[in-house]
């Protein structure tokens, strides 16, 4: 469960960053995750490949994909934005189906081999949760560095007022575009850490609920708070284990636990957080 | 010399209906020059094509000797035309000192990559906007505020915030919209004072306004009126003028 909070967490945090300091929703997470999923899968199995060659391949197409597709329609803004990147997450879901020469179809690739760090097997879910943790908390730490230097005032100066940033002469449409391709390899990256940890990978794991589930993290968890990442991620990948105890009504409840946090947390638990924090202090 | 700004033969219509006919007029270098016109006289227009956020149908702005018709805003920006909004457009969510660091960004150069991984060069850089938004919040009185989220202030200090990130940012030619719309009186005297010191600093200052009491700092205004330019000289002279009284001041 940690194991997978930390996954979503890595590629929830593209998302977060995208919606809360940008103001982009962006339904297009899967694909990316996806892309790093398949790359890695395809790069060890099928090509025998050292498994970094994977991620970095993930990467690689991630970006490329981004700036292409990304150029076009981060002119668009609002909910038609939104739509066309729920567009490209369905011609996602499409390609992983059609594509089997590379994605396996509907049978998937499985035995993906385990990571291994300088000799040291991470075959566990323990040492495998030692190895995600770090890297979603670097992660983490680049983002942060991101937000308080020149790049990310722009990002948070265009959300704000867009004209008035144009007028300080931000390339609105470019520093979107550069988000954007972050976002993607960050999705990338969490999706071939995912496809290494349960060593099979198939279409299943790419779909557009997938992505609307990173979306939904990055709401719960607050996303103008890059702490609320990891709590949003904690949430959606827990909350519906925990709730299957109580039988078959366990999507209604976790629908009503989603409504509940949505009313009383409307900025979400890193933002709810920041608030308790801040009225401590005060006290 | 040729002038910093010159507007030639601008003409721009919306739907059939001629907003700005031919307007022509130059803005010399050094100095403050008004624009003023009665509602619906294109003012607006008029600002938009210069700043770039509106194409003319015909005609040219050139700016420091280049045409600049076809330029983006941040091209614009970059050479150091820059605007500010009629209603003011802080970030409302990042504090006044964050504003005014979002206002170093054309000085500034680090990429992405190097913030993501807080290089050396990017710590040195976010340094030195600290300190330079800390002095402009110091020289236009936001010091006791520069923590608060700029949108939470009231509409005449977000004017300064707006005002003081224009000018942190360097500019050669400053292009107010209203710059006194929602001030009251005392706040209107601090802003004429401002502007004649950022004057002496060597800045060009385009004013648009339709307030008379404001454009006294001006040494030459512009009157626009119906989308043409009706008269020109100093504001004595304005007044005199038969055609503003009848037009604009209503007399």
């Amino acid at each position: 469960m940690l194991v997978f909070t930390g996954l979503y967490s890595i590629a929830g945090l593209g998302v977060a960053f995208l919606l809360g300091q940008c103001g982009i929703v962006s339904l297009a997470q899967s694909v990316f995750f996806g892309i790093g999923a398949y790359a890695s899968a395809y790069c060890t199995t099928q090509l025998n490949w050292w498994a970094p060659s994977g991620f970095v391949i993930g990467i690689a197409a991630s970006a490329a994909l981004a700036v292409a597709v990304g150029w076009p329609i981060l002119r668009l803004s609002g909910y038609f934005l939104a739509l066309a990147t729920l567009a490209l997450a369905m011609i996602g879901q499409v390609l992983f189906l059609e594509w089997d020469w590379l994605t396996g179809g509907t049978l998937g690739i499985g035995g993906i081999p385990k990571l291994s760090l300088f000799g040291f097997d991470l075959r566990t879910p323990q040492r495998f949760y030692y190895f995600v943790w770090p890297v979603a908390v670097l992660v983490l730490w680049l983002h942060a560095n991101l937000l308080g230097a020149r790049n990310g005032f722009a990002t948070r100066a265009m959300r704000d007022a867009p004209a008035a940033a144009a007028v300080l002469g931000i390339d609105t449409h470019v520093l979107k575009v550069k988000i954007f391709v972050s976002s993607a390899v960050l999705g990338s990256l969490g999706g071939s850490l995912f496809a290494h940890y349960v060593s099979f990978v198939s279409v299943d794991s790419f779909t557009v609920e997938r992505a609307i589930n990173f979306l939904l993290l990055a709401v719960l968890g607050g996303a103008k708070t890059i702490v609320g990442t990891v709590l949003g991620a904690g949430f959606v990948t827990v909350m519906p284990h925990w709730l299957t105890g109580f039988g078959d009504i366990h999507p209604l409840l976790f629908a009503a636990c989603l409504i509940a946090a949505v009313m009383f947390l409307p900025e979400g638990f890193g933002g709810a957080l920041q608030r308790a924090l801040r009225r401590g202090r005060e006290a | 010399m040729a002038a910093l700004l010159e507007v030639r033969d601008v003409a721009r219509s919306f739907r059939g209906l001629q907003v700005l006919r031919d307007v022509s007029f130059d803005v010399e270098e050094g100095g403050i020059v008004g624009l003023i016109g009665p509602n619906g006289a294109g003012k607006s227009t008029l600002f938009n094509i210069i700043s770039g956020f509106l194409a003319s149908d015909r005609g040219q702005v050139i700016y420091a000797g280049a045409d600049i018709s076809g330029r983006s805003v941040p091209q614009r920006s970059r050479a150091g035309l820059v605007r500010t909004f009629q209603t003011p457009q802080v970030f409302a969510h990042l504090t006044v000192l964050e504003n005014l660091i979002a206002g170093c960004y054309k000085h500034t150069n680090t990429g992405v990559l190097a913030n993501l991984f807080a290089s050396r060069r990017s710590r040195s850089e976010l340094h030195r906007m600290h300190a330079d938004a800390e002095a402009a919040c110091e020289k236009f009185g936001l010091t006791a505020v520069r923590h608060r989220p700029a949108g939470k202030l009231p509409g005449g200090q977000q004017r300064l915030v707006e005002l003081a990130r224009a000018v942190i940012g360097k500019p050669r030619l400053l292009c107010l919209d209203e710059p006194s719309s929602g001030l009251n009186t005392g706040e209107v005297t601090g802003l004429m004072a401002a502007l004649e010191r950022l004057a002496a600093e060597g800045i060009t200052i385009l004013l648009v306004s339709h307030d008379m009491d404001l454009v006294k700092v001006a040494s030459v205004i512009h009157v626009l009126c119906f989308g043409e330019i009706i008269a020109r000289g100093p504001l004595v002279e304005i007044r005199r003028d038969a055609r503003v009284r009848e037009a604009y001041l209503g007399a």
